[in-house]
């Protein structure tokens, strides 16, 4: 096989940590992948990048082959950077897939779509708008006047929910299953959970990987956790192994 | 992939020294809780310094003897509680996998210090607690707290306004916060602060992290 070094991106808008502090995990990853495809472990070198503009600039340098991302990401950024699925991420305590749940103060009038109104759902997913209109809250039909806004700070908005601002929360699986251990969650209520979507993906960019390689690739990954140093590799990302993709029917095309 | 991006937190200033040779062997018993306190500050320096993740780990685990050694002989002292969580703050870096629970261990130490001395190293209980819940990972995750880091650190200033550290904790938690022209008074305010006093290493680490922060 060839010795270039192909990069695989980690991007994960809106979950916490720098890039400094990930760099070592994703850098195991890359070697434990690469070993499995039978190539140099040096031939997939990985970085991480925790926000939406350094991923997306990351991205757009042809040398980046692969990446990793929400499926969040895919849903926003999939079509415009060409992203083609390789393998569905099996994350430990969740799953290949997981369902996002919007919530509300309870005891209010926001009790459906047509009460959201001039309200703003904020989410980890903020910065992937088409997410959270097509994907995780489809079934609302919701309107132009509800703005979307990122935040990081999970608590502070549910705070703000709960003291009666008019915001609502779009949570994922982990943080809608942890809402019980809230000291004020009487005062939140689960408005509506989109159908299961993936968790996250592994994509190649725009067709920068030629075929036989990104089988070579996805063979790997499927296999990741029965390998030597993968299950380790996998276990520092919180990761159990990986799928063939099985995404939505309205998931965006590459 | 999310708690595996956890952030380790650096519990301590950012600030060159020349530290001493690892410790081997046991805590010897002759330490004061000055002496113990002193071997964890310079324990935390080192690994402030350090690059390499084994010697990290020796480091934090050279800390949590010597905080468990502290907190034997004093267990309700402010100096204790409080080295107690710096030593957590170690193995919170070292460890980052498991950093989630050692950083909430971390904030109960610190809690316990500020309740026996809220005014202990200029204020250190509240301003360690500050850079804690705004650096580390938010709910579910972990136990960051935007809002939580900006009360402790407006605690921290109250009660040492004059300390750099103290300014540098609230404007990075104003940041955090949203409310950058207030972060950006008050780093002007810690570089001030900083410049007033003498020459050393300290002080020109303080300068540095309060002209980055103007810089952002």
């Amino acid at each position: 096989m060839s010795a270039a070094v192909a990069t695989l991106v980690f991007c994960a808008p809106g979950y916490p940590g720098g890039a400094g502090d990930a760099q070592p995990f994703v850098d195991q990853f890359a070697k434990a992948t690469a070993a499995a495809a039978g190539w140099n472990p040096d031939s997939l070198a990985a970085v991480y990048d925790p926000t939406e503009e350094g991923g997306l600039a990351k991205l757009r340098d042809r040398e980046s082959l692969l990446t990793f991302v929400p499926y969040a990401f895919h849903v926003q950024h999939g079509s415009e950077l060409h992203l083609s699925p390789l393998a569905q991420a099996d994350v430990a305590g969740v799953g290949t897939q997981e369902r996002w749940t919007l919530v509300g103060k309870a005891g209010t009038a926001v009790t459906d779509a047509s009460s959201l109104e001039g309200y703003t759902i904020l989410s980890t997913a903020g910065y992937a708008p088409e997410f959270v209109r097509h994907a995780a809250l489809a079934a609302l039909d919701l309107s132009t006047n509800v703005k979307i806004e990122s935040t990081g700070q999970i608590l502070s908005a549910l705070r703000r929910v709960a003291s009666g601002e008019p915001v609502v929360v779009l949570l994922d699986q982990t943080q809608a299953a942890a809402l019980p251990s809230l000291p004020f969650a009487a005062q939140l209520k689960s408005l509506v959970q989109s159908p299961p979507v993936p968790v996250a993906l592994i994509e190649v960019v725009d067709s920068r990987m030629p075929p036989s390689r990104a089988k070579a690739v996805q063979a790997a990954l499927l296999k990741l956790n029965s390998v030597k140093d993968g299950a380790d590799a996998l276990s520092a990302l919180r990761l159990k192994g990986f799928t063939l993709p099985q995404l939505p029917a309205n998931a965006p095309k590459p | 992939m999310k708690r595996c991006l956890a952030v380790a937190i650096l519990a301590s200033s950012m600030v060159a020294c020349k530290a001493p040779p690892l410790r081997t062997g046991t805590v010897p018993s002759s330490l004061s809780v000055h002496e113990l306190a002193a071997a964890i500050e310079a324990d935390a320096r080192r690994s402030d310094m350090e690059t390499d993740s084994t010697v990290r780990e020796r480091l934090a685990a050279d800390a949590a003897s010597y905080a468990q050694a502290c907190i034997s002989r004093s267990p309700q002292s402010a100096a204790c509680l409080y080295y107690r969580a710096i030593a957590l703050g170690l193995d919170a870096k070292a460890h980052p996998l498991h950093a989630s629970e050692t950083l909430k261990s971390m904030l109960a130490a610190l809690d316990g210090a500020e309740a026996a001395d809220a005014t202990y190293s200029q204020a250190g209980p509240a301003r360690v607690k500050a850079l804690v819940l705004n650096r580390a990972p938010g709910w579910p995750l972990g136990p960051g707290d935007a809002e939580a880091g900006l009360a402790a650190a407006r605690r921290a200033v109250a009660l040492a306004p004059s300390y750099p550290p103290n300014l540098l904790a609230l404007a990075e938690a104003q940041a955090k916060n949203g409310d950058s022209n207030g972060a950006r008074a008050t780093y002007a305010r810690a570089g001030e602060l900083s410049r007033g006093l003498p020459p050393g290493a300290d002080r020109d680490g303080w300068l540095r992290e309060a002209e980055q922060g103007l810089a952002k």
